[in-house]
């Protein structure tokens, strides 16, 4: 036996006995996969208000609300983001969410990080004035994009790194107008003891908003909360599967059929 | 000779040290230096002198047949005797899939939510008591995922900084550990067995020290986390969440909300069986949240998935248990070495005790020498057996680098180490959170062991 093989030999007995110690067990839960192309065309054609269902799914206060408020909330958010994309557009004279970062003096990142499917991180915004685009996701779809029959669904207008930043551009937007805009005005009463009382916003309509606005600046016909299963799918088709179920479920109509094996 | 066969297992015990800190199998390495810490004290007493020999009873064994006593006492009688640990470990693990399963945990957490609203610093508070609530029944990597899935989405949503989220949220899990009475039965049988000093209960170490290292813990995460979000700035992300279990959006009656400290009361108010607790609670909320709608055989298989589930949640956990008690029972043929050696040097009072503890407690990070899940077991054996000091006391100055520094500060804690990738902090950045809280915490912790645990009398010592 030579040196090299004998080290081969051993190697299994050393990983057996100092192996380092074993990640934990958390098995996701698991979901029929679904074509890719069927999810999107169903996702696309769903108007963007009936999405409160998904949306307010999200929000840590949903308990309290009923499905009148939910989508009153979201009719009102919507036309919101839409009003202050006009607003912005206008304001710096362009619909390119790169022109509209630089005018309102934004410093824009694109790291790439690895991401997991429990919870895929697309963008993110930080006070005062920090964006972060997460490039992983952003290049796996891209691949996806480039076929022509995706194209077609999602439409030749998505560009999802400037939907991502159009998107985060609304939370700065809301910061600055925070005093009057719909998003951080509306509020409702938790609960009241006497002279005590706690009113709070509701964090959905900064995103419904967000997504309306960025909806508008980027063209698209459809809500932007399709991307949540478009770029999960470069990371887990399965996981997308089952956003995708819940996002029909939620709108009361029946998935496509699952992908035979 | 008997310096030459001390030092020999000084050196393994750093070698050990060594291997806990590389994130190793810990149970293999347990197993090791229990066979070396057999062979080297028991054939060094053919080399030692008569003296050291005369001195130390029990290193004198007579024949073959004293030989295999000890031995079976080290490889056999220890490790059943850990079994009564291990039953409420099992149980304690079906309690919390069944606070998971009938959505009584998600519920308390989203009720909790609902009265903070938009207001982080409020629901980051109110989200801490409960969740140390939450934890001083539910234990292992199973639940503290299931809680975490609910909780860290809604303070990110909130606008608090994923790393301050992490860090509040894992520093609130262990500050419940304190008081679990599967946790206090498990570190407990390191020092004695389960039938040794009866009074030594849950009941008991709550009120004399288990309430103060709780409340502390809570207080100074929760106060450093408020310090921490005052100076962040807010975040927003677009993040798309997987689909929500179907547990987690179940929603429990109001008044089934108690259920998950009931073992815990009635473990400390009246000293009730911690497995009776769990059972009767368990199935009060399996009946309360109509979990029990089914038939007979449908609901014994839904027992029975949850028991699986429970018991899978713990099974990482359950060899290291088995092994530990084989260490800790030949730790003490090592001791009489270890006192040759290190007799002069180990610190024999509990004030100065508390204050070397206190300052090495980064040691308890990496399952370094100070924590019992890592290689403090080790140095238990070692000081346990070269001074003495009563059992609580001891109890507290190690709980305080397992609990306040490797479960709720390390990276090397499973669900801290899940945590880390569900939240992509970077590991830096949560130790930077951390390591102060467990260093503020523990300081606190040990000033309370020492007023609280120190100077005991002759009844608390094994």
């Amino acid at each position: 036996m030579t040196k090299e093989e004998f080290k081969d030999a051993c190697k299994p007995i050393a990983r057996g006995l100092f192996g380092k110690q074993g990640s934990v067990r958390y098995e996701r839960p698991h979901f029929p996969l679904r074509p890719l192309e069927q999810m999107l065309m169903d996702l696309v054609s769903i108007d963007p208000v009936d999405w409160y269902h998904y949306v307010f799914s999200r929000e840590p206060l949903n308990g309290k609300f009923n499905d009148e408020q939910r989508r009153h909330w979201m009719e009102e958010a919507t036309a919101c983001g839409q009003q202050y994309a006009r607003r912005m557009i206008e304001k710096y004279g362009s619909s390119d969410p790169e022109k509209l970062a630089r005018g309102m003096g934004m410093k824009v990142s694109y790291p790439t990080f690895p991401e997991k499917t429990d919870r895929v991180l697309f963008a993110e915004y930080r006070v005062p004035d920090t964006i972060c685009i997460y490039m992983d996701a952003v290049k796996k779809a891209k691949k996806y994009l480039a076929k022509p029959e995706i194209c077609a669904i999602l439409t030749e207008k998505l560009d999802v790194s400037r939907l991502l930043l159009a998107h985060e551009l609304f939370h700065h937007v809301e910061e600055k107008y925070k005093k009057e805009i719909y998003t951080k005005t509306e509020k409702i009463r938790l609960w009241s003891v006497g002279p005590l009382h706690n009113d709070s916003t509701i964090i959905a309509l900064s995103e419904i908003a967000a997504m309306a606005f960025a909806r508008e600046i980027i063209g698209i016909p459809y809500s932007p909360y399709v991307m949540d299963v478009f770029l999960v799918y470069g990371y887990s088709p399965e996981e997308a599967s089952g956003l995708y179920e819940e996002m029909m479920e939620f709108v009361g109509r029946q998935p496509c059929d699952p992908v035979e094996k | 000779m008997e310096y030459l066969v001390g030092i020999i297992l000084l050196l393994s015990f750093f070698a050990l040290a060594y291997y806990c800190i590389k994130g190793y199998n810990l149970m293999i390495g347990f197993l090791i230096i229990t066979v070396i810490w057999t062979v080297l004290p028991l054939a060094g007493t053919m080399f030692v002198s008569a003296d050291f020999l005369a001195e130390n009873e029990i290193l004198q064994f007579s024949g073959a047949k004293g030989l295999v006593s000890i031995l079976n006492k080290i490889y056999q009688s220890a490790p059943e005797g850990w079994g009564t640990t291990l039953v409420n470990v099992c149980w304690g693990a079906w309690f919390g899939r069944v606070l998971m399963d009938t959505g009584i945990a998600s519920t308390l957490i989203r009720k909790t939510v609902e009265l903070g609203g938009d207001k982080p610093m409020v629901t980051i508070a109110l989200l801490n008591i409960v969740t140390a609530l939450i934890f001083t029944a539910m234990t292992g990597a199973g639940p503290v995922i299931a809680i975490g899935v609910i909780v860290l989405p809604i303070l990110m949503s909130l606008g608090v900084p994923k790393a301050i989220a992490m860090f509040s949220f894992m520093g609130s899990v262990a500050a419940g550990i304190y008081l679990n009475p599967v946790n206090f039965a498990q570190y407990r049988a390191f020092y004695i067995t389960p039938d040794e000093m009866p009074d030594f209960t849950l009941g008991w170490y709550a009120f004399h020290w288990g309430y103060a290292a709780l409340l502390i813990m809570l207080v100074v995460t929760t106060v450093l986390a408020g310090i921490y979000l005052a100076k962040s700035k807010t975040s927003h992300a677009w993040a798309a969440q997987r689909r929500n279990a179907a547990s987690e959006q179940r929603n429990a009656p109001m008044y089934t909300l108690i259920l998950p400290i009931v073992p815990v009361v009635l473990k400390i108010a009246f000293d009730f069986s911690v497995i009776g607790g769990f059972v009767i609670s368990g199935f009060l909320a399996l009946f309360l949240c109509g979990r029990m709608k089914g038939t007979f055989s449908e609901n014994c298989q839904l027992v029975n998935k949850l028991y699986y589930d429970g018991v899978v949640d713990t099974a990482p956990l359950v060899g290291f248990l088995l092994t530990l008690p084989m260490f800790n029972s030949v730790a003490s043929y090592a001791s009489p070495y270890f006192k040759v050696i290190l007799g002069n040097v180990m610190p024999k009072s509990e004030l100065t005790v508390c204050i070397v503890f206190a300052v090495l407690l980064f040691m308890g990070l990496f399952r370094g020498p100070m924590t019992l899940v890592g290689c403090g077991a080790a140095t238990l054996g070692v000081l346990s057996n070269v001074a003495s000091f009563s059992v609580p006391f001891l109890y507290g100055v190690f709980a305080i680098p397992t609990i306040t520094v490797n479960i709720g500060s390390c990276i090397t804690q499973s669900w801290v180490a899940w945590g880390l990738a569900y939240t992509k902090v970077e590991s830096k950045d949560f130790l930077k959170l951390s390591i102060p809280n467990a260093y503020i915490t523990g300081v606190l912790q040990y000033v309370a062991v020492f007023i609280m645990l120190g100077g005991l009398g002759a009844a608390w010592f094994a």
